[in-house]
């Protein structure tokens, strides 16, 4: 694999991640991070819908009229979406994730990430950098998710993807922690690690 | 060729619309049976829970196949009735009403009041569950409340669209909020039929419940529970003749 793909699906991982970098979709990242499962779920969601869309806009590219491009962008993102959701709620064993995510999944329609991905990468490189950058970037903003509802759940909860940890041990769950702000400063936390390891992202 | 014609950018945009229209309808209609039977399963679980059959995660384990297979045994007789308590019409055994049924009914109880039907489900243990259905904080709250013989609430169960999760959310996923209906029983006849206040009623020296028609609120969802309590009441008072009438012929047997 070329340099230059290898840049195209680590870069959004770590040094220029959707969430804590680029500062993109941190609004979905509120609201879906109680459990480990939503977040799960909601990660995964987001990961086909930036890949698929960024690799059929990719194809489309040289056709797309440039005028109306956006709106191009927004009915093919919204096509995707629409179909998760559908497939989501169409198993025995994601019906009850969907309902809990309810409109978040529909949301991801407005994620920053995905129009922003599109518009910087897919529209200007091939189909198959196009689907990594796509995908490499749900992955970097479903880690954050992760993190972040590893700790709200934990604190939250007691538990972890629905199991008992800490409540066994007398544990009296918080109920700051299940609010959205905690989530936020969870993020400043998370913003805050990687400016110290990566000192080139700290202003001067 | 150039992109940038208008003709061409309004061929374009038809032909996508178009295209997507037609991956939505197809994707929509072949996975609508699934859909639909996954909305039943869960309406029909959460009914069982509420008539105390079994726990929600018991059964979601169980998948769809299953609870409806347990419901078909359990269940005895489905009908509806009106707000002067008298039958309407007997429904089919495997149908259940969806949230947006319940809608229905809703806005009938608010409005035309004779025009409403109000489904009761039987089970073959006696247990009677009625639905109710209101307005929460952010969305509809509804939920399912359950009667053994004598009018007294056995086990309840409560779901929302959309209510803060960790607060109001906790109508649906505190076990120990629904615990607390057990053992309640409405005031049909008089004043306010239920109540969720703070504090629950007020107990006796012993730490018994002095008034059986009051239970504790969630604390930090104040409006959750005043929809709840108001759904509770306007439905269960729309049911108070049927299930004061029940109680007369059990008196008089």
């Amino acid at each position: 694999m070329d340099a230059k793909l290898k840049e195209t699906i680590l870069n959004p991982i770590f040094k220029g991640n959707p969430i804590t970098v680029l500062v993109l979709g941190i609004c979905s990242s509120l609201a879906v991070t109680v459990t480990l499962k939503g977040a799960l779920v909601m990660a995964l969601s987001v990961i086909v819908v930036t890949g698929v869309s960024s690799l059929i806009l990719s194809l489309l590219r040289n056709t797309i009229p440039s005028r109306v491009r956006i709106i191009v962008q927004l009915v093919v993102v919204a096509m995707m979406v629409i179909l998760v959701d559908q497939v989501l709620k169409s198993f025995d064993a994601t019906y009850a994730i969907d309902k809990q995510l309810s409109v978040y999944i529909g949301l991801i329609i407005t994620n920053c990430i995905v129009m922003g991905r599109i518009e910087a990468f897919a529209l200007g490189n091939k189909p198959w950098p196009s689907l990594l950058d796509g995908v490499a970037n749900g992955a970097g903003y479903g880690m954050i998710l992760l993190i972040v509802a590893f700790f709200r759940e934990l604190l939250g909860s007691g538990t972890l993807f629905g199991i008992d940890i800490l409540n066994r041990f007398g544990y009296v769950p918080n109920n700051l922690v299940i609010l959205p702000p905690f989530a936020l400063i969870l993020l400043g936390c998370i913003v805050w690690v990687q400016r110290s390891i990566q000192k080139d992202l700290q202003e001067k | 060729m150039n992109t940038n014609s208008n003709v061409y950018t309004v061929i374009y945009t038809t032909v996508i619309v178009v295209v997507v229209a037609a991956v939505l309808a197809f994707v929509s209609q072949s996975l609508k049976g699934n859909q639909q039977a996954n909305e039943k399963a869960d309406t029909i679980s959460q009914m069982m829970t509420a008539a105390r059959f079994g726990t929600k995660a018991e059964f979601q384990k169980m998948g769809n196949k299953a609870v409806l297979a347990k419901y078909a045994e359990e269940i005895g007789a489905a009908y509806t009735v009106n707000v002067e308590g008298r039958k309407v019409a007997d429904l089919d055994l495997t149908k259940v009403y969806s949230p947006s049924e319940l809608k229905a009914q809703n806005y009938k109880l608010k409005g035309d009041k004779e025009e409403a039907e109000l489904p009761v489900f039987e089970f073959r243990n006696g247990t009677a569950v009625v639905p109710v259905y209101g307005a929460g904080l952010w969305g509809p709250v509804w939920g399912y409340i359950a009667f053994d013989g004598s009018n007294t609430i056995i086990g309840a169960y409560f779901d929302h669209e959309s209510e803060t999760a960790g607060l109001g959310a906790r109508i649906k996923d505190d076990p120990a909020f629904q615990q607390e209906f057990a053992g309640e029983k409405p005031a049909f006849t008089e004043g306010k039929v239920f109540e969720i206040v703070k504090g629950g009623s007020p107990k006796d020296a012993d730490g018994k419940e002095i008034i059986d028609n009051k239970i504790d609120a969630i604390t930090g969802a104040t409006m959750t529970s005043k929809g709840l309590e108001a759904a509770i009441d306007l439905w269960l008072a729309a049911y108070a003749k049927h299930f004061s009438a029940a109680e007369d012929n059990n008196t008089e047997e």
